[in-house]
């Protein structure tokens, strides 16, 4: 059916009224001649409104005839028809080709051009390489040549090692991969200077000159391995004992200035306190909640879920506001407000002496955990057990960690 | 007559013993009702009927009444016919 009406609409058809005494005469002898009718209905006494195809419009004259009704041709419509609207309207279907002309022609364009991949090259370097070499925003995509394009960008811009050029539409994608450079030596004039008090437990000097030596105790700022290499002085005892041994001795190559590079690893101490009670009280949370929900409006507040009395004797409040994301510069003043109450039951633990000392000792351990360097290696530990005798509650414990790592770090200074 | 009375009889027990559909033998319409929105009727013989109430159809056997509203004949072909509308009633007399 669906192709009958498919052909009909390409071939054209016809809205007709039947008028007479028996319509159904009329619509019975023309389906019966083979002419396939649709959507008939009835309009009013003995009038009926139906559907024909074009070619068919002719023979209906002669069945009108035998049946005693008569047709009047309400509407056309289909494609024929509309063809022949359209002519009569010729701006308008000039209009719509001239559309389709210019969207066709404008997308022939590049309009937008993005650049992909640049980290230290702007993205306007690498456009106004790609302009050089023909592509820019409104130059024709025919014109364009993207192998002269991505030569001309690699030999404009040194530090691209390749590039890649993408049509996407109107739009172009130039991706570039930079070329890793080396960083550059850092050559001012540096000390290496200790971080941390500790015992020095090797000095590796790569440039500079060693101020300590294994087993010495340094303090924080301290100047490890310095950035001034003294000057080298002629050997007084070398030269005869009838020069002049009082004179200045003589300047073989005067005093520089380096930047300090070593390592130097020292045994460092930390220090933590934690404690833990034999008999504990406290809160914590049961995990029951409940929650009220209200929208905000300016100031006004609608309740949308309402818990009116919380059933808990002691609860935590956590709120979260919910808001509409900006746009532009919208800016809805609509909050959601979910505030929620979490339950807590109180308790009161009650544990062992040896227990509690081991929960005391963790304390005690991940407080000096938190100051360690990432790079640290732990040799060894000590937990020392500190409780004053008079409170029989409370397990003290000092834990003591012996590190060995790098605590050399840089200081710029001025010779 | 009897003549043609014996014709539908042995018509009949033939298509029953060979389980043939009665809309090919014996020339009865297909009638296929969609809820009570559209009803397709295949093999009729033409309208007898039809107002935006009442469409009569004759078949092969006797006449097929639809009583219903707003009634349109959605298709009609020689031999198929599409009615729509809401649909209250239908009948064979």
């Amino acid at each position: 059916m669906l192709f009958f009406k498919l052909m009909s609409y390409f071939i054209g058809y016809v809205v007709i009224i039947v008028t007479g005494k028996a319509p159904e005469k009329f619509v019975n002898m023309a389906a019966s001649r083979g002419i396939y009718l649709w959507d008939i209905s009835k309009t009013g006494d003995n009038a009926i409104i139906l559907k024909v195809q074009l070619q068919a419009v002719k023979p209906l004259r002669h069945i009108a005839r035998r049946t005693g009704c008569r047709y009047n041709i309400k509407s056309r419509r289909g494609l024929p028809f509309s063809i022949a609207r359209i002519r009569r309207r010729k701006a308008l279907a000039l209009g719509f080709i001239f559309f389709l002309g210019t969207l066709y022609f404008l997308s022939s364009f590049v309009w937008f051009i993005e650049v992909r991949g640049n980290e230290r090259l702007t993205a306007a370097d690498v456009l106004s390489a790609a302009a050089d070499s023909g592509l820019s925003r409104g130059v024709p995509k025919w014109k364009i040549d993207t192998e002269k394009v991505k030569a001309g960008i690699l030999e404009r811009l040194p530090l691209v090692t390749w590039t890649g050029v993408y049509f996407n539409g109107t739009k172009v994608t130039i991706e570039v991969a930079e070329r890793v450079v080396p960083e550059e030596e850092d050559r001012r004039p540096s000390h290496i200077v200790a971080a941390k008090a500790g015992l020095i437990k090797e000095v590796l000097v790569l440039n500079g000159n060693p101020l300590i030596k294994e087993g010495d105790t340094v303090a924080p700022e301290q100047v490890l391995i310095s950035g001034e290499i003294p000057p080298l002085l002629e050997d007084p005892a070398k030269q005869g004992e009838d020069k002049k041994p009082k004179g200045e001795p003589k300047v073989i190559r005067p005093a520089y200035y380096v930047h300090a590079r070593g390592i130097v690893r020292a045994r460092v101490w930390y220090e933590g306190y934690g404690e833990a009670r034999i008999i504990e009280t406290g809160y914590r949370l049961t995990g029951r909640f409940e929650k009220r929900v209200s929208l905000k409006y300016y100031s006004k507040e609608i309740v949308l879920l309402d818990n009116q009395d919380i059933p808990f004797e002691h609860y935590e409040v956590v709120t979260s506001i919910k808001k509409l994301p900006r746009w532009r510069n919208l800016d809805l003043p609509v909050e959601l407000v979910t505030v929620k109450y979490l339950e807590l039951a109180g308790y009161r633990d009650e544990r062992s002496r040896e227990d509690t000392r081991k929960a005391a000792e963790k304390a005690a351990l991940e407080n000096v955990m938190k100051q360690l360097p990432r790079d640290a290696v732990i040799k060894e530990r000590w937990l020392e057990d500190v409780s004053a005798g008079n409170d029989e509650n409370v397990v003290r414990i000092k834990a003591v960690l012996e590190t060995v790592e790098d605590i050399g770090k840089d200081k710029l200074f001025k010779p | 007559m009897t003549w043609r009375d014996f014709k539908k009889k042995f018509k009949k027990q033939f298509s029953e013993f060979l389980e043939l559909p009665g809309d090919v033998m014996l020339d009865l319409p297909k009638i296929v009702l969609f809820g009570n929105v559209q009803l397709q009727i295949e093999n009729h013989r033409g309208i007898i009927e039809y107002t935006a109430n009442i469409v009569r159809v004759a078949t092969g056997e006797g006449e097929v009444v639809i009583n219903g509203e707003n009634l349109t004949l959605r298709n009609l072909l020689p031999d198929e016919l599409h009615v729509e509308g809401k649909i209250c009633s239908i009948s064979f007399n």
